[in-house]
């Protein structure tokens, strides 16, 4: 096998176009919604997920052989909910106070449907190279989502971008106000809305 | 198909090896997880006696327990309103009977107190800190460092502008009796004699306001007799 052949390839980069998870697949909504009101809690999720989703993958692959067809979800799951759990300990040793921001969120990637999903629908087929890449994939597809919603959110209901403020304050002395909609969850339903919609026409696809 | 034996074997292999490695790095972070849930709870209550983060100087563990070294000490009082001697805040073992104050001293001068409150919001229990200025008898700031409020109804509570509207307000009423300090509906009319005792509501949080009206006067309550003496002793 090649380090990165079609297939491969394929594997990285579906998720992150033609198929990705968020906006056409329309998985993982309930975390897009929860952490994305800045940016800072968001890229900390998109890594999260990342670590989670590509090593769950990959041991999972790896074991696809010799997992009981009869308790395969329950397998998977605990492989999720182990590496969940050790993302958490590290978060709360490491970066406490955004695990405190993010609270029950880090857990939840547990319940996330992308990483059952993929377990279940890629790496119980094909081997832990491509498993790992199609982790990597989706995770970055999701997180690229996320990232982007928080951008927004972030820019629209506080003024300012990883915690810089980007509107000046003569803006604000003007009358200008930030849109506290966009802190609440209706805001990211109708920017997560948006971006599906773009994504949608970027990606030329239509449904009937 | 596999056999059952083969099955059963098998979860029990895949969960012993997950349980393992679950426990080592359970074990071996426990201890700055710990440490940092401790720095966390001293940064409040620095927060609470009006010390601040500033953007050149960001609080790492060692800066916000330099801080507290420096200025904060603790003692211990009974509902009685006695000083229990030679006891730090760490050691009390029965929160019931003892409690514990932050005592914010300033080239030996006492700038300020800080004593702990916890009370039920409207989902959650909301923990923070609430300080006094020396008088005894006016609030000096509150902050909170744990609850599970909606963000951005009672989730307010964190916010400065809910928080500075506290300081200066008085717990005690003109003739000297206990009256905490209540949030209300809306703005305080500030020309209104019950102002003294009143600060601006937060909407669409009634049930965490009063909650938080609650137990603050029951978390005031209990150190009462303690800061009566103390405000006597001012007077003497």
């Amino acid at each position: 096998m090649g380090f990165l052949n079609k297939k491969s390839k394929a594997a990285l980069n579906d998720p992150l176009m033609n198929n990705n998870p968020i906006t056409l697949q329309v998985l993982g909504i309930c975390s897009a919604l929860a952490v994305t009101v800045k940016l800072d809690t968001a890229v900390v999720m998109t890594v999260a997920v990342i670590a989670v989703l590509s090593i769950s993958n990959t041991v999972i692959a790896l074991l696809r052989n010799l997992i009981p067809s009869k308790v395969r979800i329950i397998v998977q799951l605990s492989v999720i909910a182990s590496l969940v759990g050790l993302t958490d300990q590290v978060l709360q040793a490491y970066m406490y106070e955004m695990s405190k921001q993010m609270t029950v969120f880090v857990s939840l990637i547990v319940t996330n449907c992308i990483v059952m999903g993929r377990a279940e629908a890629f790496a119980m087929q094909n081997g832990p190279w491509r498993s790992f890449l199609d982790g990597l994939g989706n995770a970055l597809g999701y997180g690229m989502i996320l990232i982007g919603v928080a951008f927004f959110r972030e820019l629209l209901g506080f003024g300012s971008i990883y915690g810089f403020q980007v509107i000046p304050d003569t803006f604000y002395t003007a009358g200008y106000e930030n849109m506290g909609l966009m802190v609440l969850s209706p805001g990211a339903f109708i920017i997560l809305g948006l971006i599906v919609w773009a994504h949608r026409i970027a990606a030329k696809i239509e449904e009937d | 198909m596999r056999s059952n034996t083969y099955t059963i074997a098998f979860t029990m292999a895949v969960t012993t090896v997950l349980a393992f490695f679950l426990s080592l790095a359970s074990s071996a972070l426990s201890e700055r997880q710990e440490l940092n849930i401790k720095i966390d709870i001293k940064k409040n209550i620095l927060k609470s006696l009006e010390f601040s983060e500033t953007k050149e100087e960001a609080w790492t563990l060692e800066i916000v327990q330099n801080i507290f070294d420096s200025y904060i000490t603790s003692i211990v009082v009974d509902k009685d309103g006695n000083l229990i001697t030679g006891k730090t805040a760490d050691q009390i073992s029965d929160f019931e009977k003892e409690f514990p104050i932050y005592v914010k001293k300033i080239n030996d001068k006492v700038d300020g107190y800080s004593i702990p409150i916890s009370g039920k919001g409207l989902w959650s229990t909301l923990y923070g800190y609430f300080s006094i200025e020396p008088d005894m008898m006016t609030a000096k700031g509150i902050t909170f460092y744990k609850h599970k409020e909606t963000p951005g109804l009672g989730g307010e509570v964190e916010k400065l502008w809910f928080q500075s509207n506290f300081r200066g307000k008085k717990f005690i009423n003109p003739s000297g009796e206990l009256i905490g300090i209540q949030s209300i509906k809306g703005i305080v009319d500030e020309t209104s004699v019950e102002a003294y005792h009143q600060v601006d509501g937060i909407s669409g949080a009634t049930m965490t306001t009063k909650g938080l009206n609650n137990f603050l006067l029951k978390d005031l309550k209990k150190y009462e007799s303690y800061f009566n003496r103390i405000r006597k002793q001012g007077d003497a």
